[in-house]
This record gives structure tokens, C-alpha cells and sequence, in this order.
């Protein structure tokens, strides 16, 4: 019964879902942010040996978010979750100067792939709240993303263990998304 | 050894060898391996015991530690190598070659056989060459099987606060589940001393496990002793080992006591305690010790090629026929798959895909990638019934995304997987099956149906009968009804007596044997159509010796009650039977059909077919009497009792129909089924299918045994009722 009610509610009010892909460098802080969307909550995390993937609803939108583990070594995997993905959550941590060239390099090689080419782009500029940490825009400088051409893209400052910018960066999602979100079945 | 034991009838002559022979250079294990999650470099192999196991770490490492063992404590996975897959696989057999060569002949035999092998449809050419290979299971050469165990611990000392690591245990034996305990204590101890000696520590333990006293079964009695739930069955056997082992023990004794008697003898003694009887046949009880630890092992007597590890049946059977009785979901038509309809059973659809040779995952996203690996090795062993093989082989009970490219190389797998982004690349497989949500799909990519010519011929032969083009059958091409009479598959039956087998809590066992009998069933089924439509068939090797009327019978195959049921079943089979041929099981059963040919003691009829007309149709009592005649007088060596038994399954009537010649009308009849009576309870393990024949039957065999005449029993010992165990019919 239950089901069924918010089903048809979900009918009237125009629930959608959509599928998002978070990526980014190991210890970026992906499983953070995707477990502070879920239960709003700071969890302790360890390494994502494979995968996470959750369901987080925000305004009517159910987020089907999928977080992939992010060493080098299993990097090759993430093209397996291309498909389907209405949005790319990049994450960065602010604080890694010495790799954002390395995270430069591979979000545009996901971004250029066939499969990615009507995704969302989102880039949570995550560890603001450590000293020193890049800003928004010189991330954005640092990623070159104004070469992405024919790309809509955001770059929010987040601060995964806050919470701070996370549910902006869904907003921006679910208001920019190009083409129609599944209905929820 | 065959034509050794014909002379013989009752017992097994000469010394019994064991299975796992003491002095054998194969190890039970042969690898352990430890691996890591590194949290900057991802899967990492750490230590490999005693060598290397292949040139490909990363592959292995990342096997062993399965997508999202982060979330869980404890992990089971398993999996396979084998040259078939990839190339790393292909150096690890180069490898065992070369430790192989020091072997003795027989593993230069295996050697030659792992080089002939290039592809699996060759791989059991020799097989038929002698008995010792035909135990092996053959298959060429074996798998290497990995059960593997990871643990995560939280560690606030460590970088990002865990550690991941696991161990797997590498061997040639199918029944790796018994090193779960060990592995559990192991991977203990290796936590709190990573080093190569904690492996070696587990490496020299397993390896001296003793399983010398299991003996070793032909495979009419390894046949036998699944099929039965008796728990002394061929327990002579396993006595036999014993007092050959302490006849050798003597004799080393008396041999080498001047050097230190007192010593010896203690050591005799203490053996002479030892030495125990199963409590059930079908496992032989032995010990591990470990760390001073010992660990009770209970190996498998009797394996067959397709049965590796635990597993249920009855799981994966729940798992996917609760939620279609509760509201069953329409399945997309597909000729091979759907055979009763968009309704069929899930099943009955696993099994069509399983035979067919498709493409199936099994997904359990948020499980432990165990249960997987359980559904997997279930779903090989249910299609494979025991019969067929070549599952298996082709199984992947746990892998992930990053074995993807290899995966589809195979055609036709059955993989495990916990990540639900194979549920998004319908591509990548023909059926899904998610197993908390115990659904199946079939793909909407999948690879139609082709017409072939057997379908053709069929249609030409009996149009009435013949399946429409979504592989339905002619009753049930209207609109989709779910009653069983309905369905001239007759698979709804078969489901719901199994269904109730399981509500009444039957067991496992009684399970595996009703899958036993739907598979050799639909073997024999496929066989009739073969010779129907194609007018001869690689399913029934020896139909001519069956129909020439040797001892006054002839036929062969399938019984059917008429020419109606036949043409009705074969109907509703055409299209499995037609995707069946060509496949990799479909190769493997014709050539173990012949092999089993050549070993086989009565060629001269077909037991089944003569058994079956005794339980299905309505005979004349001259029809009757020529069959019971005809069994009574080619039934009479070990071994031909041996086969008798094997169309006589304790959980399908046992000797119920051989034992109504009691009662026939005529004389000899019942004077011959009598004899062939004697026979099997002076069988080691006949006298078991004796003893659980109705009262009614063994009232009516003393009646007859009576009336016979003393004159003709005074030569023998009398072999009445009780008297079966004792006397063992020697000519």
C-alpha cells in the first residue's frame, strides 16, 4: 500500500531519477561525500575496495550515486559505469597541489569519452575546510575546463565532513540535466 | 580391472587402491596465496607459497579481494584457473608441467594430455584409456580451484584506517570447502604475522592430510553410492583398506623391528585404533592439524565432475521460484528459453540457458560475492545433474568488472557477480539473474533463436506436434496459462514436485537426484529425437546390439505409453534439444556416452529401456516374462549387478518392479527373478536395495523360493531373508 501511494504521488509531483557517476583521485574523499548525501552523517571511511552505490533523494529527485574506487590501478575500470550516466560528480581535494595535474588528466579523458558525452559535469572542490586549500576557480584553472568544449560544467567548494556545498552541487544537477530523467517506475 | 572382477560376483577380489594414495607426488594443495588492498595502489599479491603461481598478480590479487569487501568483515569468494580463460592461466600449466615431470608415468600421461588439449571440446579424447583415468573425472585436466578468504579489520594505527587482506588456498580437488576452517585460522594468524612462514605453516599442514584409506570406486559404483542415501553402502570397501593397511603395517613391522620393536609396536597399536569405518560412506572422515589445532575434514567419497564445493540446490531452487509463486513476472519469448511459455519457470529457464550454452550472470548486489559463488556452483551442478559436463569449466562463480574483457571471450559462462553495473550492460549476458530479488531476466540483446534443420524435419514429420516459432508448443501457443496440464513439457509437474520435495524437507540429496533423473531424462529424450528426425544418434551409442534380440528382448531408449506422449514431448522439446546440440556439453556427453560404452558389462540390451517398459506400459505376461527372463540371465557379475542398480535408484522404486516377477504366472519367471534376486542381495551393494523392498516382496520371494524347490537351493547356502550379508554368490 505504502508503495503504491507514493507511487502515484510520485506521478503527480513528477519524481525522476537520475544516475550519477562520482570519480576522482584515491582518498579524494568520494566515499565521504556520498555517505554525508545519504545519511547525513560523518562517517569513517576506508578504502572502496570496487565500489559504492547509493540512493539519495533530494528535492523529488531520487540520486542513484555510484562512487568507484579511485588508485591508479583500477582507474581502467570506471568506462564500465559510462553508460546510462546523466552526471559526473569529479571530486578534487583541494589540498593535493601535487597531483591536480594527474586529476586534470584523467577527468578529461573520461570527459571525451563517447559514452560520457551528454553528462553533467560537476566538480566538488572538496576539503575547504583545510588551510591553504585551492579555490574554486583556481581549481577551475588547474583542470583547464574551459577547454571542455560543448560541456555544461560547475565547480562547487565542498566540505565533505560539513556537508557544505554537497546539496548545491545536487541542485545544479537536477536543474541542468539536458536530457529528460527516467520516470521513477 | 573390469574383466578381473567378472569372474567374481559377490565382493570386490584383489587389493583395493585408495583415491588419494599415500605415496602420490600430487598435492591436495598446491598454492597459498596472500594478497592486500594497498590503499595507494589497490589489489596487491603479497606472499605466494611455495613458488610463484602465475606471471599475472594483479589479476589474482584483484580476484581476491572482491568488490566491496570494504563493507563487510568476512568474505568468502571462489574461483577457478585454467588455460581456457587467458594467457596467465596458460603459464600456470606450463608451470605444473614442469613440476609434474618427476612424477611417474601416469602424470607423464597427464602431461601429453594438458599439451594435446589446445581447446575444451578435445579434452576428454583419451580418457577411456584406462580405469585410474576414468576416476580422475575426465575432464582433462583438472582446474585449479581457489577458495578464498578476506577480512577486513578496522585499524586506527593504519592508513585510512583498515586493512584488507585475504588468503586462498589453491588446489586440484573440487571439494574445496573443506579448507574453510583452516583458512579462517590461518588468515588469523597471518594478521598477526605476515610472513611466508605462516603460509608454509598452512601449505604443510593440508598437505598432510591423509585420505589414503578412501578406495577407490568404479564408476558404476560411484554412480551407485550418489544416487543412495545409505549410509553403509560399500563400507566393505572401506574395511578392505583397513585390513590391507594393517597387512602392510605388519609386514613393515616384522621387517624392521629388530631395529626398534618396542617402538613400532606402539605405533601398531596406536593405529590399530585409528583405523575407523565411516559412519557414512559418502564422506571420509579425516583430520588437519594446524598449529597444534586439529581440525576435522570430511572429504566426498563420491564426486562427481560438476560438483565442486557446498551449495545447495534447495537455496538457489527457493531463491527464485518464491517470488514467481507470489507474483509471477512475464519473461521476453525466446525459442530456447521459454519453453512453456512467457510463464515458464525460472528454473526451467536457467536450466534451457544453462543447456543452450548462453550467457548467465548471477548478481547479488549487497551480498557477500559467497553467495554467488554458491548460486554459480549450484546452477553447474543442477544442469549438470551428474550426467553432463562442461560447466564448470566455464563458471566464473566470482568475478568483477575487471576480468570483463575475459569474460566475454567465453561463450556461453556462468559468472557470479555483486556489482549491479552488469545489470546495466545487457551486452554482456543473456540471462540475469539477481539473486536477493531472486528474479531473472532474459536480454533483450540476446541472440535469437536459429531454425535448424532438426526443428525443420520435425515440422515435416508431425506438424500437429511441432513448437511454434517462440518455442512453445502447439497447446500452449494461445494465451499464456500457467495449469500444468497445459504444458506438454511436463517441466510444471516437475517443478511442483519438486517444490513439494523441498516444503516436505526431503533433503539435498533427494533434490540433486531428482535433477539427476530430469537430466538423464531430457538426455534420452533428445536421443529419440535425434534418431527421429536425423534417423541416428550420438546420444544412444549401442542401439543395434539392443535391437538385434539377444535373451529375447530388443528396444531401446525413451519409453513412451504411446505414439501421441511421444510426439507430444519431442514437440515441446525441439527447440532445447536443437540449441542443446553444438554446445560444449552437448561434445563432452557423446564422447562420455562412449567411453562409458566401452566399460560397460551388458551391451546386449538396454536395462533402462527393459525396466522402464516394466514400470510404464501395459505388458502381456509373455512381454513380461521375456524381460524378467532376460535379466535374470545376463544379470551376474559384480559388475553387472553394478549396472543393473544403477536404472534401479533406491528413490525411484528400487528392485519394487523387478521384484513383481514374483508373481508372474509363470514357473520360470518367478523362479528366474529369484535368482537375479540372489544375486543382488549376495551384492555388497544390492543387499541394500534388497533390504528396502516392501515386505510384500520378500514374504512373496521365500513364497517362490519354496515352491522352486529345496532340491535346487541345497546346493547353495541357504540366502534367505537375512542371510543375504553372508553369503556372497561367488560364480
Amino acid at each position: 500500500m505504502g508503495g503504491q501511494v507514493s507511487k502515484i504521488m510520485g506521478k503527480l509531483f513528477g519524481s525522476r531519477e537520475m544516475r550519477l557517476l562520482m570519480l576522482g583521485l584515491d582518498a579524494a574523499g568520494k566515499t565521504t561525500i556520498l555517505y554525508k548525501l545519504k545519511l547525513n552523517q560523518d562517517v569513517t571511511t576506508i578504502p572502496t575496495v570496487g565500489f559504492n552505490v547509493e540512493t539519495v533523494t533530494y528535492k523529488n529527485v531520487k540520486f542513484n550515486v555510484w562512487d568507484v574506487g579511485g588508485q591508479d590501478k583500477i582507474r581502467p575500470l570506471w568506462r564500465h559505469y559510462f553508460s546510462g550516466t546523466q552526471g559526473l560528480i569529479f571530486v578534487i581535494d583541494s589540498n593535493d597541489r601535487s597531483r591536480i595535474e594527474e586529476a586534470r588528466q584523467e577527468l578529461h579523458r573520461i570527459i571525451l569519452d563517447r559514452e560520457m558525452k551528454e553528462a553533467l559535469l560537476l566538480v566538488f572542490a572538496n576539503k575547504q575546510d583545510i588551510a591553504g586549500a585551492m579555490t574554486p576557480t583556481e581549481v577551475q584553472e588547474k583542470l583547464k575546463l574551459n577547454q571542455l568544449k560543448d560541456k555544461i560544467w560547475y565547480v562547487v567548494p565542498s566540505c565533505a565532513t560539513t556537508g557544505e556545498g554537497l546539496f548545491e552541487g545536487l541542485g545544479w544537477l537536477s536543474n541542468n540535466v539536458k536530457t529528460p530523467p527516467q520516470k521513477s517506475k | 580391472m573390469p574383466v578381473v572382477r567378472r569372474a567374481h560376483t559377490g565382493v570386490t577380489p584383489g587389493k583395493l587402491k585408495s583415491q588419494y594414495p599415500a605415496d602420490s607426488p600430487e598435492r591436495h594443495v598446491e598454492y597459498i596465496l596472500v594478497a592486500a588492498f594497498h590503499v595507494d595502489r589497490g589489489p596487491i599479491m603479497e606472499h605466494q607459497y611455495p613458488g610463484a603461481i602465475s606471471g599475472d598478480e594483479n589479476m589474482l590479487a584483484e580476484l581476491m579481494l572482491p568488490d566491496q569487501a570494504h563493507m563487510r568483515k568476512e568474505d568468502w569468494t571462489i574461483f577457478f584457473l585454467h588455460k581456457d580463460t587467458s594467457e596467465e592461466a596458460g603459464r600456470v600449466d606450463k608451470k605444473r608441467k614442469g613440476k609434474r615431470r618427476k612424477g611417474g608415468e601416469r602424470d607423464e600421461n597427464r602431461t601429453e594430455f594438458d599439451t594435446a588439449e589446445d581447446s575444451d571440446e578435445e579434452e576428454s579424447g583419451p580418457e577411456a584409456a584406462t580405469e585410474d583415468q576414468e576416476v580422475e573425472g575426465g575432464e582433462g585436466p583438472p582446474l585449479i580451484y581457489v577458495l578464498n578468504l578476506v577480512n577486513t579489520k578496522q585499524d586506527n594505527t593504519a592508513k585510512r584506517g583498515a586493512v584488507v587482506k585475504a588468503m586462498a588456498i589453491c588446489t586440484r580437488h573440487s571439494f574445496l570447502h573443506i579448507y574453510k576452517p583452516l583458512l579462517l585460522l590461518a588468515l588469523e594468524e597471518y594478521f598477526k604475522s605476515p610472513i611466508p612462514e605462516t603460509l608454509a605453516l598452512l601449505y604443510d599442514a593440508v598437505n598432510s592430510m591423509d585420505l589414503s584409506l578412501m578406495p577407490r570406486l568404479s564408476s558404476l559404483e560411484k554412480h551407485i553410492l550418489q544416487a543412495s542415501d545409505t549410509k553403509d553402502l560399500f563400507i566393505e570397501k572401506f574395511e578392505l583398506m583397513i585390513q590391507q593397511r594393517m597387512a602392510e603395517d605388519s609386514r613393515s613391522n616384522s621387517i624392521s623391528s629388530p631395529e626398534s620393536p618396542s617402538k613400532l609396536n606402539l605405533d601398531l597399536a596406536r593405529h590399530g585404533t585409528r583405523y575407523l569405518t565411516p559412519r557414512d560412506t559418502h564422506e571420509f572422515e579425516s583430520k588437519v592439524i594446524y598449529n597444534q589445532i586439529p581440525v576435522p575434514i570430511k572429504v566426498p567419497t563420491s564426486l562427481s565432475p560438476e560438483t565442486v564445493g557446498d551449495f545447495s540446490l534447495i537455496k538457489l531452487i527457493q531463491a527464485f521460484s518464491a517470488p514467481h509463486a507470489s507474483s509471477a513476472q512475464p519473461f521476453m519469448l525466446h525459442a530456447h528459453l521459454t519453453t512453456s511459455g512467457a510463464y515458464t519457470h525460472p528454473i526451467i529457464v536457467l536450466v534451457n540457458a544453462l543447456l543452450t550454452q548462453k550467457r548467465v550472470i548471477f548478481l547479488g548486489h549487497n551480498r557477500p560475492s559467497g553467495e554467488v559463488a554458491e548460486a554459480v556452483l549450484a546452477a553447474c551442478a543442477l544442469v549438470s545433474g551428474t550426467i553432463l559436463r562442461g560447466f564448470t569449466r566455464h563458471a566464473f562463480p566470482y568475478t568483477d568488472l575487471t576480468k570483463i574483457d575475459d569474460l566475454l571471450n567465453v561463450p556461453g559462462f556462468i559468472a557470479g557477480v555483486t556489482n549491479p553495473a552488469f545489470a546495466h550492460h545487457p551486452e554482456w549476458w543473456d540471462l540475469l539473474c539477481d539473486v536477493p530479488a531472486g528474479r531473472m531476466k532474459i536480454s533483450p540483446r540476446i541472440e535469437p533463436a536459429q531454425v535448424t534443420d532438426g526443428l525443420a524435419n520435425f515440422q515435416q514429420q508431425n506438424p500437429a506436434y511441432a513448437p511454434n516459432m517462440n518455442g512453445s508448443g502447439p497447446s500452449s501457443s494461445g494465451p499464456p496459462s500457467l495449469t500444468p496440464n497445459n504444458d506438454p513439457t511436463n517441466d510444471a509437474p516437475f517443478i511442483a514436485d519438486l517444490l513439494t520435495s523441498i516444503a516436505s524437507r526431503h533433503g539435498e540429496s533427494a533434490i540433486r537426484s531428482k535433477f539427476r533423473q530430469y537430466i538423464t531424462r531430457f538426455t534420452r529424450i533428445a536421443a529419440a529425437f535425434e534418431e527421429s528426425v536425423y534417423g541416428a544418434s550420438a546420444l544412444y551409442v549401442g542401439a543395434t546390439d539392443a535391437d538385434a534380440g539377444s535373451h529375447g528382448v530388443r528396444g531401446h531408449g525413451f519409453v513412451w505409453a504411446d505414439e501421441h506422449a511421444r510426439a507430444r514431448e519431442l514437440g515441446a522439446n525441439v527447440w532445447r534439444i536443437e540449441g542443446w546440440r553444438n554446445t560444449r556439453s552437448y561434445y563432452a556427453f557423446i564422447q562420455d556416452l562412449a567411453a562409458a560404452w566401452e566399460r560397460r558389462p551388458i551391451r546386449s540390451i538396454d536395462l533402462a529401456h527393459q525396466h522402464d517398459r516394466l514400470r510404464s506400459l501395459k505388458l502381456s505376461h509373455d512381454e513380461s516374462a521375456a524381460i524378467y527372463l532376460a535379466l535374470a540371465a545376463c544379470v551376474r557379475s559384480y559388475d553387472e549387478v553394478c549396472q543393473l542398480l544403477t536404472v534401479t535408484p533406491e528413490n525411484n522404486a528400487g528392485l519394487f518392479y523387478l521384484s513383481l516377477g514374483l508373481f508372474h504366472p509363470r514357473a520360470e519367471v518367478r523362479r528366474a527373478t529369484v535368482e537375479l534376486l540372489e544375486r543382488i542381495m549376495g551384492h555388497e551393494a544390492g543387499r541394500h536395495f534388497w533390504a528396502q523392498l516392501g515386505r510384500f516382496a520378500k514374504t512373496a520371494f521365500s513364497r517362490v523360493r519354496r515352491e522352486v524347490g529345496v532340491g535346487r537351493m541345497g546346493s547353495r547356502e541357504g540366502s534367505g531373508e537375512g542371510g543375504g550379508m553372508d553369503s556372497r554368490i561367488v560364480r
